[in-house]
C-alpha cells in the first residue's frame, strides 16, 4: 500500500507540474474546494459483450480517483466515483446515464464502453448540458457530431480514445507494406455500430493499397453459430481476413478459421486490443494485428509510473482501455482543479468544467495529452501483434500527422 | 458448400435435441413449457462452472449438469404445473408460470458475480465464456477438404441415439404406454388405474434433462455459454422447429430441427446477413396460418 | 411497439413532422398492420395464437427491420431531433389516464358485453348471436393501436431506437404480458397496476437491488399460483388455495 502511495504522489507532482507548464490556467480559489466532494460518474459495460472492456476501464479509473485522492484531492476536494454497468445495452446505457445526470448529480461521467451506446447517450449528455468523456469509444460520429445525422458539434463530449478512422487505415497500411497482400475479406457484425463503422472503414481504405476485397460477410452480433460465415470466408482462401467486431467473436472467428486450416493475416480493430481477447484466442490468435492506442512498453514516466501503480494495485498488467480509463478520470481531475467550481449551482459548475476540459494539458500514460478543437485525441499510434499466449507485441510505431 | 451442409446439421443436432425435450411436454400436457430454454441454459452454465469454479473433470460435470436440469424438471412440475391443474386452470396460464420460473433461473445466474448471493452458481455475470482450451479434448479432423470438429460431430450420434431410445420408449414400452395414455385422455389414464401425477413428472424430467444435455452440447461446440444462450438462440427457434414438424411429434421435432438448420444455413449463404433469424419465424408464421398441424402432422390431435 | 416506434422517429426525420402528428399516424399504420396480421391469426387458438404473433414479431424485427435501410438495420435509428427524456413523460401520463379511461368505458358498453361472453364461453357467445370473429378482430386492432401509440410514445424517451430483443423482441413481449397477467388481465386497472409494480419493485425492494428480475419471476409464479385473476380482479382479497397448501394458513391469510 505504501508503494502505491508513493506512486500516488509521484503522479500527482507530475500533474501539478503539468498544470504549471501551461501556465497554471485556473487559478481558482484552492480554500472553497476544502472539504468538498466531487462527483464523477462513469456508465460502463462490465458485463454483457464489452464485459472484455469495461472492467479495465473501470479499474484504470478507480485507480486515478484513488491516487488524487490520497495525494490530497482536487485542491482539498475528494472525488467520487459512481460506476454503472450498463450491461452491454444501449437503452439500459441511457438510462444509467440519465440516473447519473438526474439522480446522482454528477458534474461529469466517463463512457459509455461501447460506441452501439454512445450513441444514445452522448445526445442525452448534450442536451442535459453534462460534459462526458468517452474512454473508448472508437466509432465514426463519436466527437464532434455526437448527434449524427445531424451535424451541429455537440459542446459536451470528449473523447480520449483512438478513433478507428485514424487506427484501421494505420493498421492496413502497416501491413500492407510489409507483406503485400492481394486478397482479403471482411467479417463485420453488422448490428453493432462499432463493428459495422470498421467495416465501412475497411471498405473505404483497402483499394488505397491494392488489396481486392473478395467479399464482406455481415452477421449479427447475437449469432452464437459463427461457423457459416467463417466457412464462407476461408473457402475464398483470402490473404487477409479483416474482422470487425468485439467481445468474444473475434477470438471464436480466429479459432474456426484455423479449424478450417485457414493460415492467413488477421487484422483487427479496437476490438482486439485487450488481454481478454488475446487470451481467449490463443495461440490461433497470434499474429493477430491492431492498431492500439497505448503500448504497455512506453518508457515515458507517466507511462511506467502507471503501469507500475496497476500492477501494484491489482497483481495484472494494464491494457489499452485501463490505460484510456485512468487517463480520463486524470483529465475530469485537472479541469475541476482549475475550473473554480462553486459546489452549489451545479448546471454553472458543469459548463465551468466542460470549458476547463478543452484546455486540458496534462501528462497521462498516452502521452502528452490535449484535446484537438473538435474534442477529439490526436497521438501516436501503435501497431502491435498477438503473442499467442493472452499478451501483445509492439511492431510498428505510426507518430501522428 | 459441402462445409456449409456439416456446418447446418451440427447446428440443426442442437435445435432437434433442444426440441425434443419441448414437444415431448406440449404433446402430453398441451402446455408450452417456457422455461425449457432457461433449463437448456442452467445444464450449460451448471457444467461449466463445475469445471472451472470447482475443478471438475468435463465427463463428471456433465453428468451433474444433466441432473441438475433433471431436477429443475421436478421443479417445473412441482412449481409451475401441478398447483394450475389442480384447479383446472387454462394452458396459457402454464405458459406464463414457466415464464415466471424461466425469469427466476436466468436472472439467478445472470446475477451470478464475484461476491453475490450466486456465485456458488455462476461467476461471470452477463459475459459470455467458453470452456478453457484444454478442460475437454476436441481434436479437428480433416476428411477430404471437409474439418470437423470432435465436438460437433459427437453430437450426431449422441442426438440420433437419444432420439431413437425416446421414440423406443415412447411407443413399446409400459411407460410410454402409460405417457400416451395421459396425452390422450388424462381423465381415462387415471381411471384405468396409471398414477398421473408421476407420468407427468416423469415427462418433465426426461425433457428437462434432454434440454441441460442440448444445452451442455451446444456450449462446448461453440463455445458460447452465457445466461442468454437459451433465450436468444434456442427458446424461439424450438417453437419454430415444433411446429414445423407438427406440435407435440418427436421425429417431426428432430425432421423440424435439420430442417431449420439448413434453411438458416441456406439464408446466410444465399442473402448473406441477418436474415437468418427473420426467415425462420417468416416461415414459422406462414406455416401458422397456412397449415397450423404442422409440415408433417396429419390431425391436429395426434401426437407422438 | 416496433412498428410505432419506427414510424413516429422516421416521420419527424424526415418529414419534420411535429409529435403529435408522428405520433397519431404511427398508432394508425399500426392499427392498421393489426388488422392485417389479425385476419389470418385470428382464426387461431390458444398457444397457437401466441407462437403466431411471436413469429410475426420475430421476422419483423428480424427480416425487415434488421434489413431493411431506412430503419437503420441493426444499429437502430438515430432520433436526436425528437427525443427529450424528461419532458415527454408528462405527455405519457395524461395519454395514460385517457386511454384507461376510453377502455374503461368501453367495456362498460356493449362492446365491453360482448367481450365478457366471448371470454367466459366462445361457443355460448356465438350461439347467442354474437359476431365472435368481429369482436375478435376489435379487440386485437385497439390493442394493436395502443401498442403503436405506446412505441411511437416510448421512442420519444430514447435518442436511438434500438432493434434489440429487449425492446421489440420476444423479451418486450413478455414483460407486457407479466404485466397485464400479474396486474389481473380482466380489469383495465390491472396491466396499469401490474406494470406500476414491476417497475416499482427496485425501489420498493432495494436491499434487493440486482436481484429484482428474481423477485418478478417469484411473483410471477405466485400470483398465477394463488391468485390466477391477478392482483386487481374479482373476489376482493382472496386467494387460491393449491392443494398442497395446508388449510388453517389460508383461511387465516385471506379476510375476504
Amino acid at each position: 500500500m505504501n508503494r502505491t502511495r508513493l506512486f500516488g504522489w509521484l503522479v500527482a507532482t507530475l500533474l501539478v507540474a503539468a498544470c504549471g507548464s501551461t501556465g497554471g490556467g485556473g487559478g481558482g480559489n484552492a480554500n472553497s474546494y476544502s472539504g468538498k466532494t466531487i462527483k464523477f460518474g462513469a456508465v460502463l459495460s462490465i458485463t454483457g459483450a464489452g464485459g472484455v472492456y469495461g472492467p479495465q476501464s473501470r479499474d484504470g479509473a478507480k485507480l486515478a480517483v484513488k491516487e488524487i485522492n490520497a495525494s490530497g484531492g482536487v485542491n482539498g476536494a475528494q472525488i467520487e466515483l459512481t460506476v454503472e454497468d450498463d450491461a452491454s445495452d444501449k437503452a439500459q446505457s441511457q438510462q444509467k446515464a440519465q440516473t447519473l445526470i438526474t439522480s446522482n448529480n454528477v458534474l461529469a461521467f466517463l463512457g459509455p464502453t461501447l460506441s452501439n451506446s454512445a450513441v444514445a447517450v452522448h445526445p442525452l449528455a448534450e442536451s442535459l448540458k453534462t460534459p462526458v468523456l468517452a474512454v473508448s469509444t472508437t466509432g465514426i460520429h463519436i466527437v464532434p457530431d455526437c448527434k449524427f445525422p445531424e451535424t451541429t458539434p455537440c459542446k459536451y463530449v470528449f473523447r480520449d480514445s483512438l478513433g478507428e478512422e485514424t487506427a484501421i487505415p494505420a493498421n492496413i497500411k502497416a501491413y500492407a507494406a510489409d507483406s503485400h497482400p492481394k486478397t482479403g475479406v471482411l467479417l463485420v457484425a453488422q448490428d453493432d455500430k462499432f463493428s459495422s463503422d470498421g467495416g465501412t472503414i475497411v471498405q473505404k481504405t483497402v483499394a488505397q493499397y491494392n488489396i481486392d476485397l473478395l467479399k464482406t460477410i455481415p452477421f449479427s452480433k447475437n449469432d452464437a453459430d459463427l461457423s457459416p460465415y467463417v466457412t464462407q470466408a476461408v473457402q475464398l482462401k483470402p490473404d487477409v481476413i479483416f474482422i470487425t467486431s468485439l467481445g468474444g467473436i473475434p477470438a471464436k472467428i480466429m479459432t474456426a478459421a484455423r479449424n478450417q486450416g485457414w493460415q492467413g493475416q488477421f487484422l483487427g480493430g479496437n476490438g482486439f486490443n485487450t488481454a481478454t481477447v488475446s487470451k481467449q484466442a490463443g495461440a490461433a490468435g497470434t499474429g493477430a494485428r491492431s492498431a492500439s492506442a497505448w503500448y504497455i512498453g512506453n518508457e515515458f514516466a507517466s507511462n511506467k509510473d502507471f503501469v507500475t501503480a496497476y500492477k501494484n494495485e491489482y497483481s495484472k498488467d494494464p491494457d489499452q482501455f485501463a490505460a484510456q480509463g485512468y487517463t480520463g478520470l486524470k483529465i475530469l481531475a485537472d479541469a475541476a482543479k482549475r475550473a473554480n467550481l462553486t459546489f452549489t449551482d451545479t448546471a454553472g459548475d458543469r459548463d465551468k468544467l466542460r470549458a476547463a476540459i478543452e484546455t486540458v494539458n496534462i501528462q497521462s500514460p498516452l502521452g502528452p495529452f490535449q484535446f484537438t478543437s473538435s474534442h477529439d485525441v490526436k497521438q501516436t499510434v501503435w501497431i502491435i501483434q498477438m503473442d499467442g499466449a493472452g499478451g501483445f507485441k509492439l511492431v510498428h510505431e505510426v507518430k501522428a500527422s | 458448400m459441402d462445409q456449409q451442409i456439416v456446418n447446418a446439421i451440427f447446428i440443426g443436432s442442437i435445435y432437434a435435441l433442444f426440441a425434443v425435450g419441448y414437444t415431448l411436454v406440449f404433446g402430453i400436457l398441451d402446455i408450452l413449457n417456457l422455461a425449457h430454454s432457461a433449463v437448456f441454459m442452467l445444464g450449460a452454465a451448471t457444467t461449466y462452472t463445475l469445471v472451472v469454479k470447482y475443478g471438475q473433470v468435463f465427463w463428471v460435470a456433465s453428468v451433474v449438469g444433466i441432473a441438475a436440469s433433471a431436477l429443475m424438471g421436478l421443479v417445473i412440475e412441482h412449481v409451475c404445473l401441478r398447483p394450475l391443474r389442480r384447479r383446472q386452470a387454462p394452458p396459457i396460464a402454464a405458459l406464463i408460470s414457466t415464464i415466471g420460473l424461466a425469469l427466476i433461473i436466468v436472472a439467478a445466474v445472470e446475477q451470478g458475480k464475484q461476491g453475490s448471493l450466486f456465485s456458488w452458481l455462476w461467476v461471470d455475470g452477463a459475459n459470455s465464456v467458453a470452456f478453457p482450451a484444454g478442460t475437454i479434448p476436441n481434436p479437428t479432423w480433416h476428411v477430404a477438404d471437409l474439418s470437423l470438429d470432435a465436438s460437433k460431430v459427437v453430437i450426431i450420434p449422441v442426438s440420433i441415439a437419444l432420439m431413437l431410445v425416446l421414440g423406443y420408449v415412447m411407443r413399446y414400452t409400459q411407460i410410454g404406454r402409460g405417457l400416451r395414455a395421459v396425452a390422450e385422455n388424462p381423465r381415462a389414464a387415471r381411471l384405468m388405474g396409471l398414477d398421473v401425477d408421476r407420468m407427468i413428472t416423469l415427462t418433465l424430467v426426461i425433457s428437462s434433462a434432454l434440454g441441460g444435455l442440448a444445452g451442455i452440447l451446444f456450449g462446448v461446440a461453440l463455445g458460447d455459454i452465457s445466461p442468454y444462450i437459451g433465450r436468444d438462440n434456442v427458446e424461439v427457434r424450438g417453437l419454430a422447429v415444433i411446429v414445423l414438424g407438427g406440435m407435440g411429434s418427436i421425429p417431426g421435432a428432430v425432421i423440424g430441427g435439420y430442417l431449420l438448420g439448413l434453411v438458416e444455413i441456406l439464408a446466410v449463404v444465399t442473402f448473406g446477413s441477418s436474415v437468418r433469424g427473420g426467415v425462420a419465424f417468416a416461415a414459422l408464421f406462414l406455416l401458422l396460418i397456412l397449415r397450423p398441424q404442422g409440415l408433417f402432422g396429419t390431425r391436429l390431435r395426434e401426437r407422438i | 411497439m416496433a412498428i410505432g416506434a419506427y414510424v413516429s422517429v422516421l416521420m419527424s426525420n424526415y418529414w419534420h413532422t411535429p409529435g403529435v402528428v408522428s405520433t397519431i399516424a404511427a398508432a394508425l399504420l399500426a392499427g392498421v398492420i393489426g388488422f392485417l396480421v389479425g385476419l389470418p391469426v385470428l382464426r387461431l387458438r390458444g398457444v397457437f395464437l401466441a407462437i403466431a404473433t411471436i413469429g410475426f414479431i420475430e421476422a419483423l424485427r428480424l427480416g425487415v427491420i434488421l434489413n431493411v435501410p431506412i430503419t437503420g438495420e441493426g444499429l437502430g435509428l438515430s432520433n436526436t431531433r425528437s427525443a427529450d427524456p424528461l419532458g415527454a413523460i408528462n405527455f405519457i401520463l395524461v395519454s395514460l389516464i385517457v386511454i384507461v379511461f376510453v377502455v374503461w368505458r368501453l367495456t362498460k358498453g356493449r362492446l365491453g358485453n360482448a367481450w365478457a361472453a366471448i371470454r367466459q364461453d366462445e361457443l355460448a357467445a356465438l350461439s347467442q348471436g354474437i359476431d365472435v370473429a368481429r369482436y375478435k378482430m376489435i379487440a386485437f386492432v385497439l390493442s394493436a393501436l395502443m401498442a403503436g401509440y405506446a412505441g411511437a410514445l416510448e421512442a420519444h424517451l430514447f435518442f436511438n431506437i434500438d432493434p434489440g430483443d429487449a425492446q421489440y423482441g420476444v423479451t418486450r413481449a413478455v414483460q407486457v404480458l407479466t404485466f397485464a397477467v400479474l396486474g389481473g388481465s380482466g380489469f383495465v386497472l390491472g396491466p396499469v397496476v401490474g406494470a406500476l409494480i414491476i417497475t416499482l419493485l427496485p425501489y420498493i425492494f432495494q436491499g434487493a437491488g440486482d436481484y429484482i428480475n428474481i423477485l418478478a419471476g417469484v411473483f410471477l409464479i405466485a400470483v398465477i399460483v394463488f391468485r390466477p385473476q391477478g392482483i386487481v380482479g374479482r373476489g376482493g382479497l382472496a386467494l387460491v388455495r393449491p392443494a398442497w397448501w395446508p388449510k388453517a394458513r389460508v383461511s387465516a391469510a385471506s379476510p375476504g
